[in-house]
């Protein structure tokens, strides 16, 4: 184990996002949030409670991670799985922790766009997926762990959404409090560029990965780039963290979120670096 | 709603989904690659059902058949798509962006709490969240309630009533009694918030087997059962098969070709079958015996996914 790929750093950088004796849920189709929910149960937040999105497994262990989201294989060893109304019931009322949530698009108060780019009453330019239940559920579940795989592409970070699906810290409606929300709104970004957090409700830069310079990420990113006075790399996975991981995510699952070019960066791995657990 | 007399309800899919009137309110059990009613949805193409009105949480290939094959009017769901693996939902794609359908994207907890209004007799309930969100000028016929004890105002959404749920199970019995494996999704509530339930089961077995394996959804709110094994093909029903993701990887790309390699696609796989026994024969039986095997082996399990 001595290099690791940027996709198994990005996962580690999202499971640190989760804290001991959190509850946490990811949506489908999101396989790296996935992956790290699974990574930080077995490194530095035993204790958590996972929910498997699409099949609301409690703690399962699964035996890989499929390519779709509500495969037995995901229910695996869980003692437990959620009925959907109980799932949903748990998150609306405040019950749930954290949940990873990503976009095609996302702005600088994290918004996000998952139904349609383009202006939405002539029909969309493109229509995405749509949101699954995070229209209802950013509102409610206490923090938000974002990502973007795509950062790079300079169509991912943008200056305002096409079409606001989920809720980040202010839309044009007003802000959380206005709107009577009850969670705490986003929390971290993860891209494959950087880390961001959200002091004042507004997206800063806290974190780089090495092999990328503040320029080149503002080129990309389509609101104004804070950057934090104290702007640090990112911090280099474990063996616990990576071993988890491949452990976890074998039939790599996780590697179709990136574009190609992004999954040949690699970078050595120091075996003494210590484990985050 | 109303509950169903216990007698046999055995029929067969063509009998089931003649019923369905153009327009209808259809509700689509299980979710993304598991457990759709596939068996009806092809029915419903070779019948040529028309201006339907799809209703559901996540879907992929039951919805995009429907809309490819053109009987589509709205689209009522929270997701439409085939996942990171296989992307965004070719038909359904196309037909949101020229404007071919309405495009009612919804959320989860939304189309819950208006099954539940129907389950309750009420006319509404309330959802915290969907304010500030765009989904609200999707729905125009949503509408904001202050509450009479905090003074705290909320979207109110109205019941929702389908005409008619789809559903498929593992097990059933003639009566209707249906077992399910988890997730359930919203089939429970689709069972009791619609108008008339009708089910395919991969297998139709006594009463007492199905109570053995535990009955999910009772027989007193299913109108019509038939049998059809593989009938979510080319999704999955668990315990008995896992999702073809080849079929699916066929399916996805020729409906983003589109054209004649979708008009294709539906020609051999639905119009070109006259029923679900041709369909199992033209899959083939060794393929289906394949997405049985998990059972043997993770690594027979996992090379289905490869």
């Amino acid at each position: 184990m001595t290099q690791f790929s940027l996709d198994e750093w990005f996962v580690v950088l999202l499971a640190r996002t989760i804290r001991p004796a959190e509850t946490v849920f990811h949506g489908f189709g999101s396989p790296c949030a996935q992956v790290a929910m699974h990574v930080a149960r077995r490194t530095h937040a035993r204790d958590m409670t996972l929910i498997e999105g699409a099949m609301y497994a409690v703690n399962p262990d699964p035996p890989f991670i499929p390519p779709t989201s509500n495969d037995a294989s995901l229910k695996r060893g869980a003692p437990y799985s959620m009925r959907f109304e109980e799932f949903f019931d748990a998150a609306i009322r405040g019950d749930v922790d954290r949940m990873f949530l990503s976009g095609g698009q996302i702005d600088g108060h994290g918004n996000t766009n998952v139904t349609g780019m383009g202006p939405s009453d002539t029909g969309f330019k493109v229509k995405l997926g749509g949101g699954g239940g995070g229209c209802n559920l950013a509102a409610t579940i206490r923090h938000l762990s974002l990502w973007s795989s795509r950062h790079r592409s300079g169509r991912a970070l943008v200056e305002a959404c096409d079409f606001i699906t989920d809720m980040g810290h202010r839309n044009p409606a007003g802000d959380r409090v206005d709107l009577g929300y009850t969670g705490g709104g986003p929390q971290w970004m993860v891209t494959e560029l950087g880390v961001f957090s959200f002091p004042g409700g507004q997206a800063r830069l806290d974190f780089r990965f090495p092999d990328v310079s503040v320029e080149e990420i503002r080129a990309v990113t389509g609101f104004e780039l804070r950057v934090a006075g104290d702007l640090r790399t990112v911090v280099p996975p474990s063996s616990a963290e990576l071993s988890a991981l491949r452990a976890v995510d074998s039939l790599g699952i996780r590697r179709g979120e990136f574009a190609a070019a992004e999954l040949d960066r690699v970078f050595d791995h120091d075996p003494a670096m210590g484990c985050a657990c | 709603m109303g509950f169903q007399p216990q007698r046999d309800k055995t029929v067969s899919v063509a009998m089931a989904v003649a019923d369905i009137a153009d327009g209808a309110m259809i509700a689509l059990g299980g979710g993304l690659s598991a457990r759709l009613p596939m068996a009806f949805v092809r029915e419903l193409i070779r019948q040529g059902k028309q201006d339907l009105h799809l209703v559901g949480s996540a879907h992929s290939i039951d919805v995009d058949l429907l809309v490819a094959a053109g009987a589509v009017r709205r689209c009522e769901e929270s997701y439409v798509g085939f996942e990171q693996d296989l992307g965004l939902a070719p038909a359904y794609r196309r037909a949101a962006e020229s404007g071919n359908i309405e495009v009612a994207e919804s959320c989860c907890v939304t189309i819950l709490a208006q099954l539940r209004a129907t389950e309750l007799g009420l006319p509404f309930l309330p959802v915290r969240g969907v304010r500030g969100s765009d989904i609200l000028r999707l729905h125009p016929e949503y509408a904001e309630v202050t509450c009479p004890f905090t003074g705290e105002v909320l979207v109110a959404v109205p019941a929702l009533k389908p005409d008619v749920a789809l559903l498929h199970a593992p097990l059933g019995d003639r009566y209707g009694n249906l077992h399910l494996e988890q997730p359930y999704v919203l089939d429970e509530r689709f069972a009791s918030a619609s108008a008339r339930v009708v089910a395919t089961v991969d297998k139709l077995v006594s009463t007492e087997g199905v109570a053995a394996a535990g009955v999910t959804i009772p027989a007193h709110l299913v109108a019509a059962v038939a049998e059809v094994p593989f009938g979510a093909h080319p999704t999955s029903c668990y315990p008995d098969y896992a999702y073809d993701r080849q079929h699916l990887s066929t399916y996805v790309k020729a409906a983003q070709a589109g054209g004649e390699d979708l008009a294709g696609y539906l020609k051999t796989f639905v119009y070109g079958v006259a029923d679900e026994i041709e369909y199992r024969e033209l899959i083939g039986g060794d393929r289906l015996a394949e997405l049985g095997r998990w059972t043997q082996s993770t690594e027979d399990w996992k090379g289905l996914f490869r």
